[in-house]
This record gives C-alpha cells, structure tokens and sequence, in this order.
C-alpha cells in the first residue's frame, strides 16, 4: 500500500517535470478544457434560468392538478341500452344538454384541504361573457373565486398593479381585470363595464383593480370576480363550482394524484404536465442543445490533450526506454503520462467552474426589461450544484480519454528497439 | 555459487524474414566476474545482453540470475527486478534532460522506495563524487558533456547496489582516458564489492583486461 503510494508520487513528480517542461503547451491545453466547461456552465446556467423562469411564470398562473367536468357524447345511446347486440343508428346525435358543475364539489374541498399531500385546494366556477363599453364588445373569461384560496395558490394579489385586491371579496359586481383587456376597453379603476352572459342577462360590473401576471393569454381574456357575483351572473345556486385547482408540496405527484381523484369523484382532470406538455418537451430540447454545444467543445480540448501527449510519447521515446530499464513498469509509465492528462483535465475543470460561475453571475446582474415577462428586471441564471459536478465530471472523463490512448502507447512501447538505434 | 546462468538459449527474429539469431547459447558467470562480451556486429553479442537484461523476455531456453527463472515472468514482476537487481550502461549515455544529475542518479532509488528521500540523496552524492561529477550535481543533465554524462550514467547504474551491472559499449563514446577511468571503476566493483559486470564491447584492449571473454560469432559462443 504505501509501496504504491510512493510509486504514485513518484511518477506524478516526474509528469510534473516534463510538464514544466513544456508549460506553454501544457497551459494551451488546460485553457481549452476550461473554455469547454466555462461554455457549459455559463450556457446550462443561463439556459435552465431562462427554462425555470418561464415554467414559474406559467406554473404560477397554472394549478398543480384541475379537476373540471366536460361536455361529453354518451358513448351508448338509450337505443343501444334497450336491445343490446343489435345494430342502432342513431344520426347526430347532440350533446346531452348537462350541467358543468362537480356534483358535491364543497365535500370533495374539504377532503382535498385535509390531504397531507395538498399545499392548497381551491373552487371556481367560470363562465365565457362578452364585455360591453360603449361600441366595444370583447369576448372573455370571467373566474369566480375564493380570494383568499386564490391567493395562496397563484400570489394573485401580487399581480394586482392598480386598486386592490380585496375589493372584490367585499364588494359583489366588482371584478379585476387583465391589464391587456383593460387597455382594450380603455378602462381603469372605478370605470363601469357591461357583462354579458351566453344566455343573454346584462349586468353592470365595477373594476375594482387591474391585474399583469405576463402571460398575454391572460391578462387579455381573463377577469377575476368573487365566486358569489359569478354565480349571481349564472343564475346558479351556491353550490354550483365549475372547476377545482389544488396545488401539491411535491408536484410531481400531480399526475398519479390526478388519475386517483378522476376515478374516485368521476370527474375529467389534468395536470400541469399535460397542460404544459409542449414547455417542457423544449425545455428537454434546449438542455439537449447544451449538452451537444459543451460536448463538442471538450471533445476539440480532448484532441488538444491527445495531440500534445502523443507528440511528447514520440519525443520521450528514449526517455521511456530509460525509464523501463531502470525499473519502471509499463504500468508506471502509463502512470507519468495518464497523470499528466489528468492534471490538465482537473486545473482545466476546475478553472472552468470558476470563471463559468463569475461570467454567470455576471450574466445574471445585467438588467432585463420585457413586455412579456414582466416580473423580470435581471437576466435569470440558474446556479445550482449540479452543473458544476456535471461540468467537473464532463472535464475529467474527456481528458481521461483522451489521455489514455497515447499513455497505453508509451506502455507499450518496446525499449529494446528504441535502446539498441 | 552462479550468480548468472544460461541454458540453451535460442533467439529469433521474424523481421523482415525469420532467422536464428542466437543458437543454443549456454554458459555461467560467478560473482564479481568481470566478463567482456565480443563478436562482429551481427553476431548477437548485444541480444544476448538484452535478454539478459530481463527487458527482453521473447526467447526460448532458461536465463537464471540469482537463482531466479527470468522466463515467463510479469511484465511488472522483471520491473521491479532490474530496479533492484541490474544496473545499465548505454553506449549514448541516456539521461533524462529535464532533471538534474542528482535526479537521474536518484530515479532508480526512489523507484525501490527502500530508503528516505534524504538516504537516498546522500547516497547519490557519494556516487557522483566517486566519480568526480559531483560539481555537476545540481546542473541540468542536458547541459553536461558527453563524458560527464556517461559518468552519471554510471552513477545512476550502481545507485541500488546492483548485483549485476551491464553496459552495452559503455566506453564506445568515450575518449581514452575517459574509457581508462570507467574500466578502472568497473574493474574495481567487481574486485572490491563482488558485482558482476557484464560489458558488451568491440574495444579489443578492453576486453582483453577483462576477468573473462565471451567472443561471439553468429549467435554461437566460440569462445570463453
């Protein structure tokens, strides 16, 4: 054991002198595999920033897991039913003309509050209306809510940007409005705005706040209102509730726990890893993206490292011939030159992390302004541990590699041909 | 005892067309010998000496040193064998340029990792002083003259005690009073420390003074 370890020591010590030797070749080579892992950290970082910042922004405005009921086609009609095994035609058939409400949608809440997995679970009920001012008729959503729920779940109150939020709560006929809609009407706070439902009653509404969460989609269809002006809008009972949000601790669980209530209450369902299917798949490509840029990258620092090795195998031939008749095996001379190799991946790898990190966090304080995401002033970079064991890992197994090839040949070499000319 | 001994050793080479080299070579050496092996180039003089060495193992036949078999053998097991147990000679010197003579001198010794660095150093010195090189010592191998050089050659050679040192022409690129003192060293470890020496030379004086002479001529032993 302590044998090997002065072998080891031994043979670093002279893969440390060959590369005083050479320390402009040497220090190339090192600063080509710190580029590639300064490319990869500063590209993985600002990338997945970019990725998480969006998904916030989306997930914010999204629940964990929706549980709604749909508009569907009976898949057997009452013919079918009456004399089954024989052919029934039946030609366009309709929808069945059914209410959208989850039947015992107030039980299904409290069970849902007191699950040890749900972080919060809130009603809604939520209709199409068209808003009327003057000439101006626009289509668009109106969201009856708890606003106290809706709060914990989605931070709506923070999104508010003009009146307040917990007007709505206390006054019936009062909503608040996307912001992308408001400019549309040409409202503000206070202004009055004429709803009108899909079954044709008006109602005069007061614009108690106006709200921007950045997500267009929203802020140029959507108002929120309390559950009971929504319901008064309807004409529907109290207990009438059109969808349930829940947010989850871990929303990864949000699929399994989304099949497991659909079955349970016979409700339709959806999780944000159905809603947000096409987000995450470019998250996937853009990491991919990543990994190639880096890879390449290393592999053009790993050919730097090969190069150099084999020129010095081919100049320390004789050398290595010395070497193997005073005593070193071909394992230890594999040593020498795989330690250099190593040596100049981890100082690469290492250097790298570093000034990945610094241009990253430099990255990260350069001031952002945009239209579309509005809650961001700096660009976003994602720091996390991960990448750099990634990037430290990425920097060793391609100089390893690369440094194994010419160091099998040096062990290999035969010093009787190069010995006797 | 026999310190060296050779049976019926048979060498070819398959390059470029398969031929016998070496033909049922078989002598001894006791220690502290001191035998010069002589021949026509071409006559196997010097793949008998590399065999020897243990750095060749491609060869039929039994090479016994210190009662050892070399045939068949680890790669790492002869390694560390030669460390401990040969010392060698070139004819073109062959040390590393970027150490220091005091390095070169010390690799062997710090391979064996018998002794602490600073044994060993002390040791080196000697060495370098015995050979009147030890003004060189912490001086570049590379900056050194060619018959400076062969002396910390030497000095590298003998750093573990070795029980055989060999030398392929180690006088062949040497001046003759650079040669006489080399001889007189080596005539002198084989005398007073009872270290065989075994010299592959064409220097016919050289090999005259000698205890013994090996002549060689196509791969048989004709004499000695």
């Amino acid at each position: 054991m302590k044998r090997r370890l002065t072998n080891i020591v031994l043979s670093a010590s002279i893969a440390v002198t060959y590369m005083k030797a050479r320390l402009r070749q040497t220090l190339v080579a090192t600063v080509g595999v710190a580029f590639g892992i300064t490319v990869f950290i500063f590209m993985v970082s600002f990338i997945q920033g970019t990725n998480e910042y969006t998904q916030d922004v989306v997930f914010q405005q999204s629940p964990h897991l929706r549980l709604y009921n749909e508009v569907q086609l009976a898949d057997q009609s009452l013919l079918d039913r009456h004399f089954p095994g024989d052919v029934n035609l039946v030609h366009h058939q309709k929808p069945k003309d059914i209410l959208l409400n989850l039947k015992d949608v107030n039980q299904v809440l409290d069970i849902l509050q007191a699950d040890r997995r749900v972080q919060a679970a809130s009603g809604a009920v939520t209709t199409q209306v068209f808003f009327r001012l003057g000439s101006s008729s626009l289509n668009g959503k109106i969201n009856g809510i708890d606003p106290g729920m809706e709060d914990k779940l989605f931070d709506l109150s923070g999104k508010v940007i003009e009146g307040s939020y917990s007007e709505i709560s206390v006054k019936t006929n009062s909503i608040l409005m996307g912001v992308g809609l408001a400019r549309q009407l040409n409202v503000k706070t206070g202004d009055q705005v004429l709803i009108t439902t899909e079954k044709g009653g008006n109602f005069p509404v007061i614009v108690a706040g106006i709200f921007k969460t950045g997500l267009t989609d929203i802020d140029k269809l959507q108002c929120y209102a309390s559950i009971k002006t929504v319901q008064k809008l309807l004409g529907v009972p109290a207990s009438y509730l059109t969808e349930v949000k829940v947010k989850l601790f871990d929303k990864e669980l949000a699929p399994e726990m989304s099949r497991e209530l659909q079955a349970r209450y016979n409700y339709q369902g959806s999780d944000w890893k159905k809603d947000n299917a096409s987000l995450l798949e470019g998250d996937v490509l853009r990491r991919m993206i990543v990994y190639g840029v880096a890879g390449t990258i290393l592999l053009v620092a790993g050919f730097g490292i090969f190069n150099i090795l084999t020129m010095m195998i081919y100049e320390k031939m004789k050398e290595i011939a010395i070497l193997k008749a005073t005593g070193f095996s071909d394992s230890d001379v594999r040593g020498i030159f795989l330690t250099q190799a190593l040596v100049i991946g981890a100082v690469g790898a290492v250097m790298g992390l570093v000034f990945g990190f610094l241009i990253s966090y430099a990255v990260s304080k350069v001031p952002f302004h945009s239209d579309v995401m509005i809650t961001l002033d700096h660009l976003p970079v994602s720091f996390k541990l991960v990448y750099y064991v990634t990037g430290f890992t990425f920097g060793i197994l391609t100089t390893a590699l690369s440094g194994y090839l010419p160091s099998r040949k040096a062990a290999k070499m035969d010093p009787i041909s190069i010995l006797r000319g | 005892m026999n310190l060296l001994e050779v049976a019926n050793l048979n060498k070819y080479f398959s390059e470029p067309v398969r031929n016998q080299v070496l033909n049922n070579v078989g002598f001894q050496v006791e220690a502290g010998e001191f035998v010069a092996i002589t021949g026509k180039s071409g006559s196997g003089k010097s793949t008998l000496l590399y065999l020897l060495s243990t750095m060749d193992t491609d060869f039929d036949g039994s090479i016994r040193i210190n009662g050892e078999q070399m045939k068949g053998k680890t790669n790492r097991w002869l390694a560390a064998f030669r460390n401990r147990h040969i010392g060698f000679v070139f004819q073109f010197h062959y040390l590393l340029p970027e150490f220091t003579s005091l390095e070169n001198v010390m690799l062997p010794a710090r391979k064996l990792g018998a002794f602490p660095a600073d044994r060993i150093e002390q040791r080196a010195m000697d060495l370098l002083r015995l050979l009147d090189v030890d003004s060189q010592a912490t001086k570049r191998a590379a900056l050194l003259s060619g018959g400076q050089q062969q002396r910390v050659a030497i000095a590298r050679a003998l750093i573990n005690d070795p029980l055989i040192v060999m030398g392929d022409e180690p006088t062949g690129n040497l001046d003759s009073a650079n040669s006489a003192t080399v001889f007189n060293l080596f005539r002198e470890l084989a005398k007073e420390r009872q270290q065989t020496v075994l010299v592959v030379t064409h220097d016919d004086d050289f090999a005259r003074r000698a205890d013994r002479r090996i002549h060689m001529a196509d791969g048989k032993i004709v004499e000695g």
